[in-house]
């Protein structure tokens, strides 16, 4: 929700002589021993794998089956059927991959801008680490949720190649593209420490290009935060989009995703509640499982329990 | 620290004033203008869409309704009653000069709709984020010291659950528990109400029951976020040095938890809550829409709908000087509580 | 020590402020939550607060709702259609002499004679002189407005204190309710500042009353209060002494307070609500007697984005057998009797409402093979396969053009009306049609060209919502939604661009009083517009309100808001 991790300094990163396999497999290693980390995956695949799978389901996500609307949940339909009498599974199955989407496209989006950002900020300093922070310290004084209701509702009625009403990239890009500060201060905190380590100065000596140092010596060491982050605001992205949903902004149906399925079914809530139900359950599972991952990921990537501060600061 | 604190200022205005063209440009490109609101367009004809723009100012350049907008237009004539001919002084001071026009919908100074809305949101937000951390500091505290305790995974699948939950829908599920299902066993009535600002002269029972269900609502979120903060502060404290001397010198576990850590936890906590402190402005959309509760949020969002332009500037320019503020002022704590803290020139 | 203490005081200090703003607000600006359960109180829920008193201006719906509670017009509508008067001491027609026509010149002029019992709540009459300077406010060309047939009026002229006379440059048949009706009220002269402009004067949201109540309190986004306006000219009326309007966003939470009995009144309430309502013990549904808003696709006969059919031609809806193909392919009965219920009623004419109903417009029939016929004679087909069909050798578009388009409806109806979309999609995407689905605000849709409404700058290819005419006289909207006038690029409110020469002539052919006349040229614009098809119409939308069962007189209506006889409820 804030952003603190510029007044808690900079953090200590563990020695950059650990190779990288033995790091990636060390945080393996810590990342396995975090049970709730563990549940989470295996519940966070399952449900990318029911997603995936959707196309098994014998119903349609979108042809409507008028006599069966509004069923309860039976051995036929499982989730019960919504307003046009489509089987509620197979949306939530089908919504789910959209969600997800979302949630990735967002996340990538925000990790496009962010990182770069963030790398050459700190790796070069002086003017243009001061204009990019700069830049950066405007979106994070921009209302968050505000301005996402301004984006979304000025992005929903244009029609401009790329951003087509209400699709899934609009969507997402707006999520993304107010969310991607905290990786940039993330990485730029990394890049301000590590830039002045005795590996960089050999690598540099040596002749590498600036590019590569970037790329090939300091991001791999800054990669910690930035993941643990990433998983946090793949659930954040998800929780939004249903939120947008619900004032009208989201996913245009007969395209499902969970959000829009929440929010449809806000009106039957009483009547009809397993419309409401099934698709919170899965919104529910998905973030808290999500959560968890990042949180056997902060504990994983972070022996010395120092970078845990800045993942949960941001 | 003055100087400091006198270059933050600066750089807060020079963000701000960056801000608001950035944000003046995005809520003027919207498509459908202010003048929806006249008759839905439908009845609007065009030569009356013509007058409307002129006398909005409307058919200047961009760049001109931003200068209008930012330091008025006394300087320079206007076109009052839409004939085309600029025949009178303008009469907007400028948001510089504390003039933040009128809103288009109400035909009311945009200020004095903040003005009714402002003290709602301060009601709600205020006691819902007081009721968070009252409740997330025994949480975080226990579950930092009793990490990864049975009360410890509860305390974080809870803190989970709490932003796994869409607000919306939560809003709904306890107004269906509270007001539908539930009775109040005396009266037979619902037992709270679905939300809303309490009747003439409320009793304190009276707005405390009408408070509960959007203060629960939207305090779920706020206490996951706050425990959670709360148990990794005290996690990264309690194995320091000084708390090992005192636990040397004898004193009490218990002392040590609550005398030394804690103390020291909660100065990121105090810099936290400063920093939080602009949703006490900007309200919560989704909880103000569901339980009617006349605040920022709502206010905000339909002037997004509608269209509102001088109403959607301010509240976002406002909003946005709150958060710079509140940032400077989390900065500011922090380096008078922490004497780690040092801000060079 | 001294750091503890500082992190101490500040902490305090922090409290202190919260406290100290909580405090401030412990009595916050608010609200009688109207106790229902008053004897003589209800409450009235609405989605959001109401712009001002004046539906001139922004025609929200809950404008016209609480402009009913405290300004009169000269004359209103009845849910049957019949026109009665208000201020009015009676209806001036021909035979009574109150209309004086020139047939010679086609010129008319009307006098109208006012009550000389009705006064502002205070005390002053209501007099002519209110009624010009309302005229002269809204004809004001720069600060006025707009009201139908204002082209057509040449001078209103005080005859004496409760008489006026308008004179009109042409005949309008409108006449009756032009000085009223559900969005005209008549202002106070003595108390508006006429210098603020019709649209923008302070009176427009501090309303002097002449109505049966009194504006006594308005909390922004929370809630107005009326008392009962002991000056109100029918005796013994109101029988309630006090409304509260309570603001309550979100529908199902409104449903829900209704089927608790927490409130008296929910307006324009949509299948699902009437639904949801049908079994409550403490709510009832009532419906409009009448219909008036016909759920219809526009389809732009010009390119998406252009204003100018004939210059750029809409590659697939500018030819009419397309138009007439996707008529046939969308089952009507099945959208209505599964979402709206059954409470909608199928139409195909724009002439349905009485008294004009009497034309012998055939009901096009459901028919999805004839709709793919068609669409393969204009030169449609699906030579690939995919289920889309191209243009091979269409009248339009260039070959191989996909059959895809966008189809837009509005966020605020809800529901039914995006499923009804959703359904119209599927439909037509059984006979090679492809339709990607839009909901914008009914703001955005509807706004002006300038603005960029979506509808008026041609931005469009097919869109549906529910539109009709008030009151009771159709030429000023046939002549809004078919004119060639109203079609030309500035002007955008014939939303298809559609022009036809004959139906035009047919148009000013209608502004005449001749009752016989103007049924037969209403009979011969159906039979074109059923050949032609620039609208699609479905089938009207049930107009419903709920209300209390402990509210009686409750008349839900086409014509006017749900409050049109508040004055006459009474509480059990």
């Amino acid at each position: 929700m804030s952003d603190l991790a510029a007044i808690k300094g900079t953090p200590e990163y563990p020695h950059p002589l650990e190779s990288q396999v033995n790091l990636v497999g060390n945080v393996w290693r810590r990342f396995l021993r975090h049970k709730g980390a563990i549940g989470g995956l295996v519940v966070f695949g399952l449900l990318i794998a029911l997603t995936v799978l959707a196309f098994v389901s014998p119903y349609s996500p979108t042809a409507s089956n008028l006599p069966e609307r509004f069923e309860g949940p039976s051995t036929a339909h499982w989730f019960g059927t919504d307003a046009l009498g489509i089987d509620l599974l197979t949306r939530i199955l089908y919504g789910g991959r959209i969600s997800l989407a979302v949630g990735g496209i967002a996340v990538a989006i925000s990790l496009l801008i962010g990182v770069p950002i963030g790398a050459i900020a700190g790796y070069y300093g002086g003017k243009l680490d001061s204009i990019l922070m700069r830049i950066t310290d405007a979106f994070l004084s921009l209302p968050p949720f505000l301005v996402l209701i301004l984006l979304a509702a000025i992005l929903r009625e244009v029609d401009i190649p790329l951003f087509q009403r209400s699709s899934v990239f609009t969507i997402s890009f707006v999520i993304g593209i107010l969310s991607w500060m905290t990786f940039s201060r993330l990485v730029r905190a990394a890049f301000l420490t590590l830039r002045e380590m005795d590996y960089v100065n050999a690598a540099r000596a040596l002749g590498a290009s600036d590019l590569r140092i970037i790329l090939g010596h300091i991001l791999p060491n800054a990669v910690g935060p930035v993941i643990v982050e990433a998983t946090l605001q793949l659930g954040y992205a998800i929780i939004q989009e249903a939120g947008l949903s619900f004032l009208g902004f989201g996913i245009q149906p007969p395209t499902p995703s969970w959000g829009n399925l929440l929010s449809d079914a806000q009106e039957h809530f009483i009547k009809y509640p397993w419309l409401a139900v099934f698709p919170g359950i899965m919104i529910f599972l998905s973030i808290i499982s999500v959560n968890y991952i990042g949180d056997g990921l902060r504990d994983a990537f972070d022996p010395y329990k120092m970078l845990e501060k800045v993942g949960e600061y941001t | 620290m003055t100087t400091y604190i006198a270059r933050r200022l600066v750089q807060t205005v020079v963000l701000l004033f960056l801000l608001s063209i950035i944000l003046f440009a995005l809520v003027n490109l919207a498509p459908g203008g202010p003048l929806s609101a006249y008759g839905q367009g439908r009845r609007l004809r065009p030569e009356q869409a013509e007058i409307l723009k002129r006398q909005f100012g409307l058919d200047k350049p961009l760049p001109l309704q931003y200068v209008s907008w930012l330091i008025g237009n006394d300087w320079t004539r206007v076109d009052t009653n839409g004939d085309g001919v600029a025949d009178a002084s303008g009469s907007r001071l400028g948001i510089l000069r504390g003039d933040f026009g009128f809103s288009y919908r109400t035909r009311k100074p945009v200020l004095d709709e903040i003005g009714q809305r402002f003290p709602n949101t301060i009601y709600l937000m205020s006691i819902t984020m007081g009721l968070a951390l009252l409740i997330a500091i025994p949480i975080g505290i226990l579950s930092a010291v009793k990490q990864y305790s049975v009360f410890d995974f509860i305390a974080t699948t809870f803190s989970f659950a709490g932003q796994a939950i869409p607000e919306f829908w939560l809003g709904l599920l306890l107004i269906i528990i509270f007001y539908v299902w539930l009775r109040n066993p005396f009266t037979g009535e619902p037992l709270l109400p679905p939300g809303q600002m309490s009747g003439d002269n409320p009793s304190l029972m009276d707005s405390i029951s009408h408070l509960i269900l959007p203060v629960l609502t939207g305090a779920l979120g706020w206490v996951a976020w706050y425990s959670r903060f709360i148990r990794s502060s005290m996690l990264e404290i309690l194995p320091l040095d000084y708390l090992r001397t005192a636990r040397a010198k004898g004193a009490s576990e218990r002392m040590v938890v609550y005398k030394h850590a804690l103390r020291n936890a909660l100065i990121p906590i105090v810099t936290l809550v400063a920093l939080d402190l602009p949703y006490i402005f900007t309200g919560a959309v989704l909880i103000e829409t569901i339980f009617a509760w006349p605040g920022m949020g709502r206010l905000y969002y339909q002037a997004a709908v509608e269209r509102d332009y001088p109403l959607l500037m301010a509240v976002l320019i406002i909003g946005a000087a709150f958060i710079i503020l509140s940032n400077l002022l989390a900065d500011v704590l922090y380096a008078m509580l922490d004497p780690r803290v040092r801000y060079s020139e | 020590m001294s750091k503890n203490f500082r992190t101490l005081a500040l902490l305090t200090l922090t409290s202190v402020t919260i406290l100290s703003l909580i405090g401030c607000q412990a009595a916050p600006s608010t609200a009688p939550a109207a106790n229902p359960s008053d004897e003589k109180s209800i409450t009235i829920l609405v989605g959001e607060d109401p712009p001002s008193f004046n539906p001139m201006v922004a025609d929200t719906g809950y404008d016209a709702l609480v402009m009913e509670l405290v300004l009169l017009g000269m004359t209103d509508i009845d849910p049957n259609g019949t026109v009665f008067p208000e201020l009015a001491a009676e209806l001036p027609t021909v035979d009574s002499g109150g209309v004086v026509l020139d047939e010679a010149a086609g010129t008319m002029s009307v006098t109208w004679k006012m009550r000389q019992d009705v006064q502002w709540q205070d005390g002053q009459s209501v007099t002519a002189d209110d009624v010009l300077f309302t005229w002269n406010a809204i004809q004001d060309p720069n600060t006025g407005s707009w009201i139908p047939g204002i082209d057509s009026i040449d001078s209103v002229e005080k005859v004496d204190q409760y008489t006026f006379k308008v004179n009109y440059s042409a005949i309008y048949p409108g006449y009756l309710t032009q000085f009223g009706g559900e969005q005209l009220a008549i202002w106070p002269a003595h108390y508006c500042d006429a210098s603020q402009g019709f649209v923008a004067w302070d009176c427009g949201r501090k309303p002097l009353s002449d109505g049966p109540f009194v504006l006594q309190d308005w909390v922004e986004g929370d809630h107005m209060t009326f008392l009962k306006n002991d000056k109100y000219y029918v005796a013994g009326k109101p029988e309630i002494e006090k409304v509260t309007v309570q603001v309550v966003p979100d529908d199902s939470v409104r449903k829900t307070m209704m089927q608790q009995g927490d409130a008296d009144i929910d307006m324009w309430i949509n299948v699902n609500t009437i639904n949801d309502l049908k079994d409550s013990q403490v709510a009832k549904v009532s419906l409009s007697p009448s219909d008036r808003f016909v759920m219809r696709l526009f389809m732009n006969e010009a390119e998406k984005g252009t204003v100018d059919a004939e210059a750029t031609p809409h590659p697939i809806l500018s030819d009419v057998r397309v138009r007439q193909a996707i008529r046939q392919a969308i089952d009507v009965d099945t959208i209505n009797n599964e979402i709206f219920l059954g409470l909608g009623h199928p139409q195909w004419t724009e002439f349905f409402r009485p008294p004009y109903n009497k034309c012998d417009v055939p009901r096009p029939a459901y028919d999805p093979e004839a709709a793919k016929a068609l669409l393969e004679e204009a030169g449609w087909t699906d030579t690939n396969n995919d289920g889309v069909r191209e243009c091979h050798g269409c009248a339009s578009a260039e070959e191989g053009y996909e059959m895809h388009m966008e189809f837009i409806t509005y966020a605020e109806y809800g529901e039914p009306l995006e499923l009804t979309q959703q359904l119209i999609a599927e439909m037509l995407g059984k006979v090679g049609i492809k339709l990607d689905l839009t909901v914008v605000e009914g703001s955005v849709l509807w706004a002006d060209a300038q603005s960029g409404g979506i509808e008026q700058s041609g931005n469009f290819d097919i869109d549906i919502w529910d539109d009709g005419y008030a009151g009771v006289d159709p030429t000023d909207y046939i002549w809004e939604n078919y004119s060639i006038e109203a079609a030309t690029p500035g002007f955008g409110w014939n939303l298809a661009r559609w022009k036809n020469d004959e139906f035009n002539s047919l148009i000013e052919d209608s502004y005449t009083l001749d009752e016989a006349s103007r049924q037969e040229t209403f009979c011969k614009m159906a039979k074109i517009l059923d050949e032609q098809a620039p609208e699609i119409m479905l089938f009207t939308v049930p107009n419903a309100d709920a209300h209390s069962s402990r509210l009686e007189g409750v008349q839900s209506t086409v014509n006017d808001l749900v409050t049109w006889n508040i004055a006459d409820w009474k509480i059990k």
